[in-house]
């Protein structure tokens, strides 16, 4: 690492902002870049989840009510605790960036570690969910629920009759655990650049204390881990009953 | 030639420094390895895709040999299945869609427009590693066992059937795609934010511009194709259902997804040769290119349209007909584009003053060959005709005149066009316009054949035919038109190698050419130019008059040279 | 060039912003929490759920765009930023055409077709059963019993 930023450091005859990297002419060029960049990055991610999101929207609109009887497994509780959280941390996140800008450098790692604690809180919900549906046989495979009865009860009757289909609540959990579970991935990618940023601040690094971009860029990042889990939950905790 | 930079014999007190240059300028292993040089990190990608290469070409090898008889040759049905799907994976996602960006957009884009480096150096020394991490583990996958899908994936065979190493070349895949959207984030942000003083979007080059509308498909595309192999690879290993048709699943819907980037990976792979192209006529014919602002966006219009036509691969997918007839007509329109740049290159070598070196060769080859892929994908995109023609020959002869005729053909001209400007060292130019004669004819010969032969019904992906033995006589000439192919694929390492050692050192500028490029020293110094170049003149800035004047004292020149040279033999008779 | 004048002195958002922003949030979210468990009348040609479904979505796009407005600062960045901001959307909207073949598959099978003689060719064959009404769907999918 050092040896790429030392050979990126010869030969910039232009200002010696303390920062400033050798291939930009000055400090508003390259804060500019840096924010562009971040964010065709994020335009890659919104392409990302989209995907997921348009698959999501097709199978729930031909299997509607298969996925109303699934989701009644899901604890609205616990998801509407984790949106706050995650709301919250973005906040945090915030205001780290906007210490930073102020080079309040302990309020910045202040912030930062409260981001990461709200993180781990989410993680740890994530798990307790998950360990619920895998008790219950929810977790798709061979081993998947096949008594609807059993594990839906009077959710799965209508007028005495049974009508859930297994298969399509299977296909809601195959969803449910791919994109909660990439969007659990990205929150982890964020715990690790989070945990990253602080060690840069702790060591009073030149790239973080004189710059607030990197921070800025990492908050970025968090806001739009934030951002999915906005669409997420509404579309898997909150289906409304079919009328 | 123009006033854009301060000329390099300009600058004497400084000519110590000019031999500095970004090959020289430190030797270590580790020096290339963690590089931040956009050259030199171009020149790593040129040996990795040209690595690559061979390998897909071994593959095609062995294809067009088992298709010399009816019966098949050497290979069993499930090893071909392993061959063919090789072949595609490595060219695919290995060469096509990273070679002429990752090498000449790598080492060019900022050379072109003024910049001493690419906005992100560290990410773009990344995507380098993220492409041999992908690369490799595609290679372990066809080490172990193989694929045997077919390049597409298509599910539920690739879901639920396959026992072959799937999910392996999928991740390899996965991160190759995410080595491809670093570099078009790169090269955005380098086009909106480090141009040099002066240079305008409309003084850009049209590499330039044709550059920016691949990274934007790029960055808009890849990602969901990443998401859809991402979850074909969770089919498999974590047994999520998404595309499995027994639990109410949809196999049609991962056809969708992924011709949403492949489609428009097509047009990565081929609008990076449009833009080699565009400069090789221009500057090969000495003359501005015609309507400079229309062939600049047909780029953006071929991108834009690019994510409209996914539909045109699945006209026999169960898609519905309604569908299909848009995406039919949308598919006309990309003609449009298309054909706007054919007809601006032609017009700009109409009365230019045309220099038939061996890029411009390869540009002309590029343009017969190209507007023939073109015009068979009509044939292609009309949904009644596509019925007939589904998974034959025929389509496998369109897609190769489009992406080898196309693709391969710019690489190897744009090779030879900036090889000068990257090593410094000038190639015998006889040989390489030899070269490109062979390899238009043996390309022909390859790949003409198909279109026949895919007319009369052979299907693709068989390596046997002996329902129809009366196929063999155009496989066989595909087979030796692939051999003489080879040749011309191979020929070019040898003499440009030899240029290395032998080669007479390029000045700056040594085809005559206009641009950013050639106005500073080759091989260009570490941070490209000297000083930030103010570009003060158009793009393309040729004075068709003065070139006609300069061609002709060149002319009268040599003929006087030869009438003395035949007087001072005659007086050596005498 | 979309250079900013502003990124010279960067933009320092003050506190209370950012704190209204997230009460704002948490509002919107209890909001759309108690809001899902009422069911909402249908709007013309629009059934219950799908309004329900989409006041749920609607409210997710506020907290959305105040998310990418406020926390991430895209009201105050430059023209360029806010082009790349609206184009994985706008991308994403084209990706959303896929349902077009999905919607239109059921308009293909025009009664009568199936019994041209050299007519288009039908999706489902006459002799074949129906889907069963409770399990139909446009996927073209049998559905395992």
């Amino acid at each position: 690492m050092s040896a790429i930023t030392d050979s990126m450091d010869h030969g910039h005859g232009h200002g010696h902002e303390p920062g400033l990297h050798h291939q930009y002419e000055d400090m508003v060029q390259q804060t500019e870049s840096y924010i562009v960049g971040m964010w065709v990055f994020l335009t890659t991610e919104v392409m990302f989840f989209g995907a997921l999101f348009f698959i999501y929207t097709l199978y729930r609109w031909n299997y509607q009510r298969d996925f109303y009887i699934a989701h009644e497994h899901l604890n609205v509780l616990m998801g509407a605790g984790n949106t706050t959280v995650l709301l919250f941390s973005s906040f945090t996140m915030v205001m780290a960036v906007q210490s930073a800008q102020l080079k309040k450098r302990m309020h910045v790692m202040g912030y930062l570690v409260v981001t990461l604690m709200c993180a781990f809180t989410f993680l740890i919900v994530k798990y307790f969910e998950y360990a619920s549906k895998i008790a219950d046989h929810l977790y798709p495979g061979a081993g998947f629920a096949t008594d609807a009865k059993l594990a839906f009860g009077e959710h799965a009757m209508e007028g005495g009759k049974l009508v859930a289909n297994m298969n399509h609540v299977q296909l809601f959990y195959g969803l449910y655990f791919g994109m909660t579970g990439l969007h659990a991935v990205h929150i982890i990618a964020g715990i690790l650049v989070i945990i990253a940023l602080i060690r840069l601040w702790y060591n009073k690094a030149n790239s973080v204390i004189h710059d607030y971009v990197p921070t800025e860029m990492v908050g970025l990042y968090w806001h739009f881990v934030d951002l999915v889990w906005i669409f997420l939950f509404p579309l898997f905790y909150l289906m409304p009953k079919p009328h | 030639m123009s006033s854009t930079v301060i000329a390099t014999d300009e600058l004497k007190p400084k000519a110590k420094a000019e031999e500095v240059n970004y090959l020289n300028v430190e030797h270590t292993i580790s020096s290339w390895l963690l590089t931040g040089d956009h050259k030199r990190i171009a020149l790593l990608y040129l040996v990795s895709t040209t690595f690559f290469f061979l390998l897909g070409g071994m593959a095609a090898g062995m294809i067009r040999y088992e298709l010399t008889s009816p019966a098949g040759v050497v290979l069993e049905s499930d090893t071909y299945n392993k061959v063919f799907t090789s072949h595609g994976i490595i060219m695919v996602f290995t060469f096509l869609v990273v070679a002429i960006p990752a090498v000449f957009g790598n080492f060019l884009l900022p050379l072109m427009i003024g910049a001493r480096d690419l906005a992100f150096p560290r990410l773009n020394l990344g995507s380098w590693y993220m492409y041999m991490t992908g690369g490799t583990l595609i290679l372990a996958g066809m080490l172990f066992g193989g694929v045997d899908t077919g390049w597409t994936f298509y599910t539920p065979y690739s879901s639920m059937y396959s026992n072959t190493q799937v999910s392996l070349v999928i991740v390899g895949i996965f991160i190759a795609g995410f080595s491809t959207i670093t570099t078009g984030i790169n090269f955005v942000v380098t086009i909106h934010k480090m141009r040099a003083p002066g240079m305008t979007w409309f003084r850009l080059p049209l590499f330039v511009w044709a550059m920016y509308a691949t990274s934007l498909m790029m960055i808009l595309a890849t990602p969901v194709v990443a998401i859809t192999l991402l979850l074909v690879v969770f089919e498999r290993t974590f047994k999520l259902p998404i595309f499995s048709p027994e639990l109410g699943g949809d196999p049609v819907l991962f056809q969708h997804l992924f011709w949403f980037y492949s489609h428009p990976a097509v047009y990565i792979m081929i609008l990076p040769a449009f833009a080699v192209i565009s400069e090789l006529v221009a500057n090969f014919s000495r003359k501005r290119i015609f309507g400079y602002h229309f062939v600049a966006f047909s780029s953006l219009a071929i991108a834009g349209l690019g994510f409209l036509v996914w539909g045109h691969h699945m006209f026999v997918s169960s898609q519905s007909m309604y569908e299909s007839i848009v995406f039919s007509l949308i598919s006309y329109l990309v003609a449009v584009p298309s054909a706007v740049k054919i007809f601006n290159w032609m017009a700009t070598m109409y009365k230019g003053n045309v220099v038939m070196a061996s890029p411009m060769i390869y540009a002309i080859a590029f343009l017969m060959i190209f507007t023939v892929g073109g015009l068979t994908g009509l044939v292609l995109g009309g949904a009644g005709t596509d019925i007939h023609l589904t998974a034959t020959y025929f389509v496998v002869a369109h897609f190769h005149y489009v992406m080898v005729g196309g693709t391969m053909l710019a690489f190897l001209g744009g090779l030879h066009y900036w090889w000068p400007k990257m090593t410094g060292r000038l190639f015998n130019d006889r040989l390489a316009q030899i070269n490109a004669v062979i390899v238009f004819i043996g390309f022909n010969l390859t790949f003409f054949p198909q279109f026949i032969v895919g007319w009369m019904g052979m299907p693709r992906r068989y390596h046997y035919y002996y329902f129809a033995p009366e196929f063999q006589a155009y496989h066989i000439m595909s087979t030796l038109g692939s051999t003489v192919l080879a040749l011309g694929f191979i020929w070019p390492a040898f003499y440009l190698t030899m240029s290395l050692f032998n080669g007479k050192k390029a000045g700056p500028n040594p085809w005559g050419a206009h641009g950013l490029e050639w106005e500073t020293s080759s091989p260009p110094p570490v941070t490209n130019f000297l000083e930030t170049p103010i570009v003060m003149d158009e793009v393309y800035d040729f004075d068709p008059e003065a070139e006609h004047a300069e061609n002709r004292r060149r002319i009268e020149a040599a003929e006087a040279a030869k009438s003395d040279e035949r007087k001072g033999s005659m007086e050596d008779h005498q | 060039m979309a250079s900013s004048t502003h990124t010279h002195e960067h933009h320092i958002v003050p506190t209370r912003t950012y704190v209204a922003t997230f009460l704002g949030l948490v509002v919107l979210m209890v909001m759309t929490v108690a809001i899902a468990g009422v069911n909402l009348p249908a709007i013309g040609p629009l059934s219950g759920t799908v309004v329900n479904q989409l006041v749920a979505l609607l409210i997710a796009v506020v907290k959305a765009m105040l998310v990418i407005s406020i926390f991430m600062g895209v009201k105050w960045g430059s023209t360029l930023t806010k082009l790349w901001v609206a184009s994985g959307f706008v991308t994403l909207i084209v990706l959303f055409g896929i349902l077009g073949d999905y919607t239109t598959r059921q308009f293909e099978h025009q009664p009568g077709w199936e019994k041209q003689a050299d007519g288009a060719l039908p999706r489902v064959t006459p002799n074949e059963p129906e889907v069963p009404a409770a399990d139909s769907n446009t996927l073209n999918v049998k559905i395992r019993q």
